[in-house]
């Protein structure tokens, strides 16, 4: 009677072949597919729920942290402090919307080494600290909150680097929305609702949107003749109620309608300060598409910019395309046509002038440093992209510096510091005009002074809607953000 | 000395159930505390005080079933500490009271060992059916059957302390019981119901008389189904019947029938229960009622994938997420944060233990003793295939516990008495 035991026991251990198998296929054959299936909460717990570093500014302040569930000391719900104002760059990292910004590229540092079971665990036991890192900002918060407040209700964007190292000092976009509402009890359909917003909340205007620049761009055009040789400031250039292009019925003119100031020649100069449309366009056509193209990549466009978080590329039609279309060039060559840039690459462009011609690399995250604060990493300053020499760039700033004191800029102005900067009014069909400004100040810095570029956008004219103009809605802003960061004028408002 | 290798491994045990809480201790942020060294301890006291009234009293007894039981424990409970230290800390008496009640049990079997349990058979199964019809006491007495989870399983005493009361499932205790009376009874009436019978064909049917006993099962175990809404322990006692019949007689015939009435049986279940209905649903489309329905097989499918091939590291997973993590879906847990390593551990476990079990019963030269062997065997075998299939979505999910690892005192308590009966038999199997 053993024959009927040894028939059982091979169907039992048949069976048993069986479940190997099926082990085998639900956990590495088809596992993966059961792990990263939307409704596997598992990935996404596994950031969220655990304890996450500190977020603090440039000065301190915190704006994001773990806080233990008080049932469960175990569990973490991570907060914003700073509510809205960190929200596009900070990010967020939730159970349902899985993370962004800083939350997200910096996760690996911010989550504790407990994650890593076996090198955790060698860690623990040769005295390593598995407790997760901390980030500081390079943002001021007093800057941030200045620039928040002078954007106000409108629609746009506010970065500000500092020229020498790229450090970004305060980086803003409205609408904005606050990450506390997306890892909170309704974030479902808070979530939703954010997303389906007409008004785009959740987009980062400073990195991931971009928009015509305008004549800001006339500072590339500039720097395109200078760098070629093409012009210099004194160039003369002839002056034209209205600028014909060639092989179009289309015309270029000014904002006034009228032509650049008293005189049959005006020199570039009073062009630049003035924000001449028709001679720009006649220096565009002169510099050529080549050098036009160029001069702008070497500014950053046609590039991802290296920013921590996502910065999309600033697009400059490629050269070829302009072969058979010189009112192209005339009207890339004040910002129009194709041109698209972010207020981050804007930035970056004044912070280029004001640093001798060197874009420095962008960047958010000042220092790594671990649970006892002492830093374990700290970003040193890299060069990014050379956009023009040193002369040339010397002077761009003092174009610029005349467009603060006596041209479209004067209310960018700041009291005892020489600040330089250019206005932009980018037409949109159908839709009130972009306003623009960018800037840097101080211009010629002693070796210890602090140095600001900035760059403002406000969409669709803002609050002045058609009305809107670069000097009258943009610069105003970076003014209160200059002011902030010199500390002039708060004592008496 | 084989009893030796015992300690040693057994000691080895032990240590894998303390590492295993310290690692979750670690792993949660807990830090070193007593619950390793009261880890160590508890297993080393029961399972040490089994190994010595082995080492007394049956000390030619296989010395690895206890050591791949013990192992299996640790597994478990490491689990269950992860998943409620609360409930790993029930778990811990459990183990202490499992481990009295087996060394007692070796201590009565001392002299005439398992051939003592032939004797008192009928004891066993009127004892068995009791048992069995213990959860249906009304609610209102003081010791009462209780409903948890839709199955009428329990059998719960109000300590008259206070409101805490003492719950336990009589049916663990009963399988083992059944397998007794069973083997006893086939001990005497194999031969009878192997050679009498009618030839219709090729195939020999049984007397109708001697049909008598697995009728009896098959009835059984439908009332079981039926009463207790228990699809798992019906399977486990009719399999029981049909495979421990079919052994003593070695006619396939018998497990022709048996077949045949578990279709009939499980078609019926089907046509009339909504809870089999619903089950069966779950395990052919789990994902087309993720939230309701597919819920669990869903969540223990998301916890295996996300197990990988080395597990998300003990403390570090989610198996939290799967309703009944700690009892039915233990093994989802476990393949979950020890990953595939783990599962492919626990599975050579049971095989191991079985392929012991298997062993005994064929090298048993007294047929009692070796039904006996083989009927424990087929308990651990048929319980652990229910609920791995289960779990594993090649059968419909049916609620039993995976013997040594689920969280549970009474399956535990059974299952070492059963593997003590064991050991037991086969000490002097070849006499």
């Amino acid at each position: 009677m053993n024959r009927p035991i040894r028939i059982v026991a091979t169907a039992v251990f048949t069976i048993f072949a069986v479940l190997v198998g099926a082990v085998t296929y639900h956990q590495v054959i088809v596992g993966p597919e059961y792990r990263d299936d939307p409704r596997n909460v598992r990935v996404a717990t596994g950031r969220t729920g655990r304890e996450r570093g500190t977020i603090i500014t440039a000065d301190g302040v915190v704006v994001a942290r773990s806080e233990a569930d008080p049932d469960d000391p175990l569990i973490f719900r991570r907060t914003y402090p700073e509510g809205p104002l960190y929200g596009h760059t900070v990010g967020y990292t939730t159970l349902l919307f899985g993370s962004q910004g800083i939350e997200s590229t910096h996760g690996a540092d911010l989550v504790s080494d407990r994650d890593a079971t076996i090198s955790g665990v060698l860690s623990a036991l040769l005295g390593g600290d598995i407790r997760p890192k901390g980030l500081r900002l390079t943002i001021e918060h007093n800057l941030q909150l200045v620039a928040r407040e002078a954007l106000g209700d409108q629609r746009g964007a506010v970065v500000a680097v500092d020229p020498a190292t790229g450090a970004i000092l305060a980086m803003v976009s409205t609408p904005e929305f606050d990450p506390n509402v997306l890892t909170g009890s309704n974030a479902g359909p808070t979530g939703v609702a954010l997303d389906n917003d007409p008004n785009e909340p959740l987009l980062n205007r400073a990195t991931a949107a971009s928009y015509p620049p305008g004549s800001t761009f006339k500072l590339i055009t500039a720097a395109a003749a200078f760098e070629s040789g093409a012009a210099s400031a004194g160039t003369p250039f002839p002056n034209p109620v209205e600028l014909e292009l060639p092989g179009s019925t289309a015309t270029i003119s000014n904002f006034n309608g009228q032509a650049c100031g008293p005189g049959t020649e005006v020199p570039l100069s009073t062009a630049f300060i003035s924000s001449c449309n028709t001679i720009f366009g006649m220096l565009g056509m002169e510099v050529g598409a080549e050098q036009l193209v160029g001069t702008a990549e070497s500014f950053g466009f046609n590039a991802e910019v290296p920013l921590e978080i996502r910065a999309i590329a600033s697009t400059m039609p490629a050269a070829d395309t302009f072969e058979f279309d010189v009112p192209g060039i005339a009207q890339s060559a004040i910002g129009q046509r194709d041109v698209l840039a972010t207020p981050l690459q804007m930035a970056l462009a004044a912070a280029a002038v004001a640093n001798g011609g060197e874009v420095m690399v962008p960047y958010l995250v000042q220092e790594i440093f671990n649970a006892e604060g002492i830093v374990e990493e700290s970003t040193q300053p890299l060069v990014w992209l050379r956009a023009t020499s040193p002369g040339s760039a010397a002077a761009l700033a003092d174009l610029m510096e005349g467009v603060v004191t006596s041209g479209t800029a004067k209310r960018a102005s700041v009291p005892g510091i020489r600040i330089a900067g250019k206005t932009g009014t980018a037409e949109v069909p159908n839709a009130a005009p972009h306003a623009w400004f960018i800037g840097f100040g101080p211009v010629a810095p002693g070796p210890d002074d602090p140095q600001i570029a900035i760059a403002v956008l406000v969409e669709s004219g803002g609050d002045a809607g058609e009305a809107a103009t670069g000097g009258t809605v943009a610069a105003p802003i970076a003014q209160l953000v200059f002011a902030e960061f010199f500390g002039v004028g708060q004592e008496g408002s | 000395m084989t009893r030796n290798a015992e300690a040693a491994l057994l000691a080895a045990a032990a240590v894998v159930a303390s590492m295993g809480v310290a690692l979750v201790n670690f792993a949660t942020g807990r830090g070193f505390d007593a619950q390793v060294a009261l880890t160590f301890l508890v297993f080393a006291v029961s399972f040490g005080s089994v190994h010595m009234a082995l080492r007394r009293w049956a000390p030619e007894g296989n010395p690895y079933l206890f050591p791949i039981a013990a192992f299996l424990a640790a597994i478990g409970f490491t689990e269950i500490y992860r998943l409620d230290p609360g409930l790993a800390s029930i778990q811990r008496w459990s183990l202490l009271l499992a481990g009295a009640v087996t060394t007692t049990v070796l201590l009565l079997l001392r002299d005439e060992g398992v051939v003592m349990l032939r004797r008192y058979r009928y004891l066993f199964l009127a004892t068995a059916v009791l048992f069995l019809l213990l959860p249906l006491l009304p609610e209102a007495w003081t010791l009462h059957g209780a409903e948890i989870n839709g199955s009428r399983l329990w059998v719960r005493l109000e300590l008259p302390v206070g409101t805490r009361s003492l719950s336990f499932q009589p049916g663990e205790i009963a399988k083992v019981l059944l397998v007794v009376f069973l083997a006893s009874y086939l001990a005497d009436r194999h031969l009878a119901m192997a050679t009498t019978g009618r030839k219709i064909g090729p195939i020999r049917l049984p007397e109708p008389r001697q049909l008598g006993p697995i009728l009896i099962a098959a009835g059984a175990s439908f009332a079981v189904l039926v009463y207790q809404r228990d699809l798992g322990a019906s399977l486990l006692l009719f399999a029981l019947f049909i495979t421990m019949v079919y052994v003593a007689t070695g006619r396939v015939a018998y497990l022709f029938t048996g077949f045949v009435l578990v279709g009939a049986g499980g078609y019926f279940a089907y046509q009339t229960f909504d809870h089999v209905q619903r089950r069966v649903f779950a395990w052919l489309h789990p994902f087309d009622d993720f939230a309701d329905a597919g819920y669990q097989i869903v969540q223990s499918l998301f916890a295996m994938g996300s197990g990988s091939l080395t597990g998300s590291g003990l403390g570090l997973g989610r198996p939290d997420l799967i309703p009944a993590a700690s009892t039915d879906f233990i093994f989802a847990s476990v393949a979950e944060e020890m990953g595939f390593a783990g599962s492919i551990a626990v599975l050579a476990g049971y095989a191991l233990l079985l392929a012991a079990g298997f062993g005994i019963a064929i090298r048993s030269r007294d047929v009692f003793r070796k039904f006996l062997a083989f009927g424990l065997t087929i308990v651990i075998a048929v319980q652990s295939i229910l609920i791995l299939a289960g779990v594993l979505r090649l059968f419909p999910v049916t609620g039993i516990t995976l013997p040594f690892m689920s969280y549970g005192g009474s399956s535990l308590l059974a299952n070492m008495v059963l593997v003590a009966l064991l050991v037991r038999a086969s000490h002097g199997e070849r006499t």
